[in-house]
């Protein structure tokens, strides 16, 4: 029971201070791609917690630091002591029952996010092709529409989208740097990531931990690509690149009110931001990693002991009921005899 | 043999070309110009067209005559508007570039970007 307390009260506390570390970190703006790592190690931790803890409901008396012989002993004793008393089968159905629950949810969730994504891919791939699109020197296929616009379509078939009215709009080097921009995207599989974080979002839906780090990895996943862009020409470069594209009027439908995020994005180019220190860095990656280490580190300890004994249920069978109560005297079995 | 997509959008193009709507006969003819095709797969396909709703017809006499449901312009447009406006929980699907931006934001941005190319010796 200590060590699923402890793994669901970490979750708990996950859930609770998850969402204001995520919006408030301001290091991630020089270091977006170790920041979704960091926020993709907070979400695992958070699953895995619920998960393990749930598992650890289920199975008796999994306690910090047992020993491995402890374990062997009490082992058959224990889990008919727990299933024996009405309460404790509830705590242990209702434990599996979460860790079931949640890995379904997510892999559903997961499963679903991708394929929608793939089949609303499909359709517009068969649209461009319907349109005969033709190609541009740089592989990217273009459309013949005066609004600029520039886009990626992920997949085992990427592809660059340039529309016509971007070509008018940029220089070649600007040009360069957005098609840097995206091949970043393709590349690095974004799309992945942000299905993954859009998913676990859409799998817990109340939750503000999801909905803020979802925002904050589609957010961090264009920081990285500008990144690439800035890289592959100038930053100034890559900023009026995208000035320009975005600069144009909108024929028809007006842009999400206040969701400039653009705009931060071309002020970050403008002013330039040095690439996060070596402390810095390091310590971000350790506490990230720390996040994710610890359930796994409470729970692995006495469950690899738990299967050991599993392993070996054809000895215990001869351990009498007094030895069990000697090796393990607080499983509940012995307390009520 | 070519690609079916291909073909697809070749009967596309040749029924967008035409002013007034098609027999099968015309767009084979059209596309006999560049690929040696069959009239039986360029009718199949243009039924296959037609169940998607990229083509409508009409019986004129014993054939049918085809028209695009839309114009080549409002396909690109719907295409372009998907793009730029796609929802943030769409991202997974397609990445742009960039949101629209108000026009003063947009005049901000570009003074500062001005001045910061001046100070860098970028013109």
């Amino acid at each position: 029971m200590i060590v699923a307390s402890a793994l669901l009260a970490y979750a708990a506390l996950l859930a609770a201070l998850g969402p204001s570390v995520v919006r408030r970190a301001r290091w991630v703006e020089q270091a977006p791609r170790l920041g979704i790592a960091a926020w993709q190690a907070l979400s695992a931790a958070f699953v895995v917690s619920l998960v393990l803890g749930g598992l650890a409901l289920s199975v008796p008396d999994l306690r910090l630091g047992t020993g491995l012989a402890e374990l062997l002993r009490a082992c058959l004793a224990a889990v008919r002591a727990q299933y024996a008393t009405p309460g404790g089968a509830v705590i242990g159905a209702s434990g599996a029952a979460l860790a079931a629950l949640v890995l379904l949810r997510c892999g559903w969730r997961m499963a679903a996010t991708l394929l929608r994504a793939v089949a609303e891919r499909r359709r517009h791939r068969q649209v461009l092709r319907l349109l005969g699109s033709r190609l541009h020197a740089s592989g990217a296929v273009l459309i013949d529409h005066a609004v600029p616009a520039a886009y990626c379509l992920p997949g085992i078939r990427r592809q660059v989208v340039l529309t016509t009215g971007a070509l008018d709009a940029l220089s070649e080097r600007q040009l360069q740097a957005v098609l840097a921009h995206e091949r970043a995207h393709l590349r690095g599989r974004h799309d992945l990531v942000a299905a993954a974080a859009l998913a676990l979002s859409s799998a817990f839906p109340g939750l503000a931990l999801f909905r803020a780090v979802s925002e904050e990895t589609v957010r961090l996943l264009e920081l990285v690509a500008d990144d690439a862009a800035a890289r592959s020409t100038h930053r100034l470069v890559a900023a009026e690149a995208m000035l320009n594209v975005a600069g144009q009027p909108e024929p028809a439908g007006a842009f999400a009110a206040g969701g400039t995020g653009t705009g931060r994005r071309i002020q970050r180019l403008i002013a330039g931001v040095p690439p996060l220190g070596r402390v810095p860095t390091a310590l971000a990656g350790g506490a990230a990693a720390a996040l994710l280490a610890l359930p796994l580190g409470v729970f692995a300890g006495p469950a690899a002991a738990l299967v050991d004994t599993a392993c070996c249920v054809d000895g215990t069978m001869a351990i009498s009921h007094a030895e069990v109560c000697e090796a393990m005297p607080t499983t509940r079995e012995c307390l009520t005899r | 043999m070519p690609r079916f997509g291909e073909l697809e959008a070749a009967i596309m193009r040749a029924v967008w070309a035409s002013p007034t709507p098609v027999r099968v006969r015309d767009v084979l003819e059209a596309l006999r110009k560049e690929r040696d095709v069959a009239f039986t797969t360029v009718q199949t396909v243009m039924e296959i067209l037609f169940r998607k709703d990229w083509l409508d017809r009409a019986k004129q006499g014993r054939a049918y005559v085809y028209w695009a449901t839309a114009s080549q312009e409002d396909y690109a447009t719907a295409l372009v508007e998907e793009a730029l406006e796609s929802a943030p929980d769409q991202a997974a699907v397609l990445s742009r570039l960039v949101e629209r931006m108000p026009d003063d934001e947009r005049a901000g941005l570009r003074a500062a970007l001005d001045e910061a190319k001046n100070r860098e010796g970028l013109t």
